[in-house]
């Protein structure tokens, strides 16, 4: 009696599962195709760019997406082009800044999370509200700066690295507070066990703070190697002085837009090899935790 | 090895909040010396004073006849347990214990010995490879223990060791920690909120409340002879139970008067109250849980009481007690001689006796809450 009563019970139960995997396939169907959907759209431009930096039959735009015959030509027609020297100056400038920055910007969120000093809190407040502005109000004043320097035009290159670095100390937010999350007791016992401050902060913080150096590095990077407007002013038509952002944009004028378009297409697929090789080699350290164990836990 | 001597030092904070009042005290060599007190009374930002973690608003502090007060920790010649270990999450136990020496550049065959002898020491050998994570509670505090010891810090100071352990693992610990201090033997200041460790550890133990020192002496003088009666109810536990009584002042006697009985005083507590010139007046009279006879009849000079909570804790018992003027009193009372007839009598409601030799008896002002007696 009992058995029966008991599968009979176990019928509707059954039946309500059943309904909610159904309706959750159903969702993840849905999700799964918006999700799909978005990624195609997303990825048309850059395989409509790579597709286009192998076609060789004509260098103009054309009306189809797949070349017609396939060939080298155009990435090697990059290397005897001014494209060298603006991927060389784009590279320099933001390897300069990434490593300048990324000092910076540590030492400036370690003091900021680990010192006590009068005007501390102003100060932060008067940087947020400062980062608040956009850089190109300061644009104009910059560009007489520097040409006052001699830093503009052929010279762009480290009057861009001087411009980049100079605000990086701005941009301590998002490590001072990874810093925080880190137990002062640690700086506290290091400091007795004989190390100085900055024997703390390359010894200790750094090493456990890997994924915030990792992402202040990258975004360090980032900003020079894809900047266009502020390099387009500081080179001012130099062709010497420009980034590649500049200079491949200069190939898509009236005159030479016919001539170079595919060449176009080739340095595009260039300048975002390097990206994506940095993104690749270091994504990992985005999720990797380090501070179990630190304190009780 | 040295000594530590703090003189009229103060801690303000920032925000005019005063965390320790004009802090005196000399550490002799070899001594280990306990701060207790409730959480907030100062005793940890004393320590850190000590350390250099903390700046010392006024006051001059010695190691060793060298005035530090603006020394880098790292220049004191110190070494620290903290709390929450402090372990460095990236390191494992070895390189833990390694880092000071590797600061101070010692060879790396030395700092292979001295790391194993340490860890041998504390017994956690077999994880010298591990990190932190994957060590207990107990193993970590070992390792951050090993930290301190390989350094041969001519001062150690721990703050609150113990309390991230369970009970267990404390009282496990606490022992290894006199076994450590006479292998060691080197100056210790030892923070706690435990009054139990406080005993059990230190030679010395500086009684602190609200930043100010309220007693320094030996386990056993704050135990027999509290100055007052924050550190009469501070030390032994259950505490020490209080009650309103009167002083009675007879000829060249005294005695004390609590709920018609009347007790009174030797010769010792007369002859210091006849030379303060005690007269009669109101007082707390201050007596300790095992100090207490109980009685099950009346008797003279008992006083009558009910049972409120009868705490069975195995070898005795813990009865709650309240007076006919309404004190709570706590009494210890051994199960060993009872009688099973006894036992059933000690049930909520029913009536006991107390009494208790003049000796043990702590007088204090209700005013000023100083012991007319001791200090």
């Amino acid at each position: 009696m009992s058995n029966i009563a008991n599968t009979a019970s176990s019928q509707p139960k059954m039946k309500k599962h059943m309904g909610l995997k159904a309706s959750r396939t159903v969702g993840n169907t849905l999700i799964y195709i918006l999700l799909i959907t978005i990624s195609i759209i997303w990825l048309i431009p850059f395989v409509f760019i790579v597709l286009q930096s192998f076609r060789v039959e004509s260098t103009h735009q054309v009306g189809y997406v797949v070349p017609q015959v396939w060939g080298f030509k155009n990435y090697a027609d990059l290397f005897n082009s001014n494209f060298v020297k603006w991927y060389v100056n784009t590279f320099v400038t933001a390897l300069f800044t990434c490593i300048l920055q990324t000092l910076i910007v540590l030492c400036m969120s370690y003091t900021l999370s680990r010192f006590r000093f009068k005007m501390r809190k102003p100060l932060m407040k008067i940087m947020l509200i400062l980062g608040l502005f956009p850089g190109m109000l300061s644009m104009i004043i910059l560009y007489r700066v520097l040409k006052d320097l001699g830093l503009t035009q052929a010279n762009a290159v480290p009057g861009l690295i001087l411009v980049y670095v100079a605000s990086s100390g701005m941009g301590y937010y998002v490590s001072k507070g990874f810093f925080d999350t880190i137990p002062k007791s640690l700086d506290e016992a290091a400091r007795i066990d004989g190390a100085t401050r900055a024997q703390v902060l390359y010894k200790i913080i750094l090493p456990l703070s890997k994924p915030i150096v990792i992402y202040t590095l990258l975004t360090a990077f980032m900003g020079p190697w894809g900047d266009y407007v502020f390099a387009a002013y500081v080179s001012n038509n130099t062709s010497a002085g420009m980034n590649v952002a500049v200079g491949l944009y200069n190939w898509l004028s009236q005159d030479q837009i016919n001539k170079k378009y595919t060449m176009f297409c080739a340095g595009g697929v260039l300048v975002a090899v390097p990206v994506t090789v940095l993104f690749m080699c270091l994504q990992r350290y985005y999720v990797e935790g380090v501070t179990g164990g630190a304190v009780k836990g | 090895m040295a000594s530590v001597k703090l003189t009229n030092i103060k801690k303000i904070y920032d925000n005019n909040v005063t965390a320790v009042h004009d802090f005196n005290l000399e550490i002799k060599d070899k001594e280990f010396v306990v701060f207790v007190g409730p959480s907030g009374c100062g005793k940890s930002t004393t320590l850190r004073m000590i350390a250099g973690l903390e700046d010392i608003s006024d006051g001059t502090l010695e190691i060793d006849g060298e005035v530090v007060n603006d020394l880098q920790p790292k220049d004191r010649d110190i070494a620290m347990v903290f709390q929450n270990y402090a372990l460095y999450p990236h390191m494992t136990v070895y390189n833990n214990i390694a880092f000071s020496l590797r600061l101070k550049k010692v060879p790396e065959d030395e700092i292979f010995t001295r790391v194993n002898n340490a860890a041998q020491i504390l017994g956690i050998t077999e994880y010298l490879s591990r990190k932190p994570r994957a060590l207990s509670g107990g193993q970590r505090q070992r390792v951050a223990i090993g930290r301190a010891m390989v350094r041969n810090a001519k001062v150690f100071l721990m703050d609150e060791p113990l309390s991230n352990l369970d009970a267990k693992l404390r009282n496990q610990m606490r022992a290894e920690i006199i076994l450590l201090r006479q292998k060691l033997d080197t100056t210790f200041v030892y923070v706690t909120h435990d009054q139990t460790e406080a005993m059990t550890l230190g030679d010395r133990i500086v009684i602190m409340k609200d930043g100010y020192i309220e007693q320094v002496g030996t386990p056993q003088e704050v135990f027999d002879t509290p100055v007052n009666l924050f550190v009469a109810g501070f030390i032994g536990s259950p505490q020490m139970n209080f009650l309103k009584a009167k002083l009675v002042q007879e000829g060249n006697g005294y005695s004390v008067e609590i709920l018609g009985a009347k007790i009174p005083l030797n010769a010792d507590q007369v002859a210091v109250l006849s030379r303060k010139n005690a007269k009669s007046q109101d007082i707390i009279l201050g007596v300790r849980p095992e100090h207490t006879t109980v009685l099950f009849d009346k008797a003279e000079n008992a006083i009558e009481c009910t049972i409120d909570v009868n705490e069975m804790m195995g070898s005795e018992l813990h009865l709650h007690l309240s007076s006919a003027n309404d004190d709570k009193i706590i009494v210890r009372l051994p199960t060993v001689d009872l009688t099973q007839e006894q036992r059933s009598s000690l049930s909520y409601g029913n009536k006991m006796y107390i009494t208790f030799p003049a000796k043990v008896m702590h007088l204090f002002d209700p005013e000023t809450e100083r012991s007319l007696i001791d200090g």
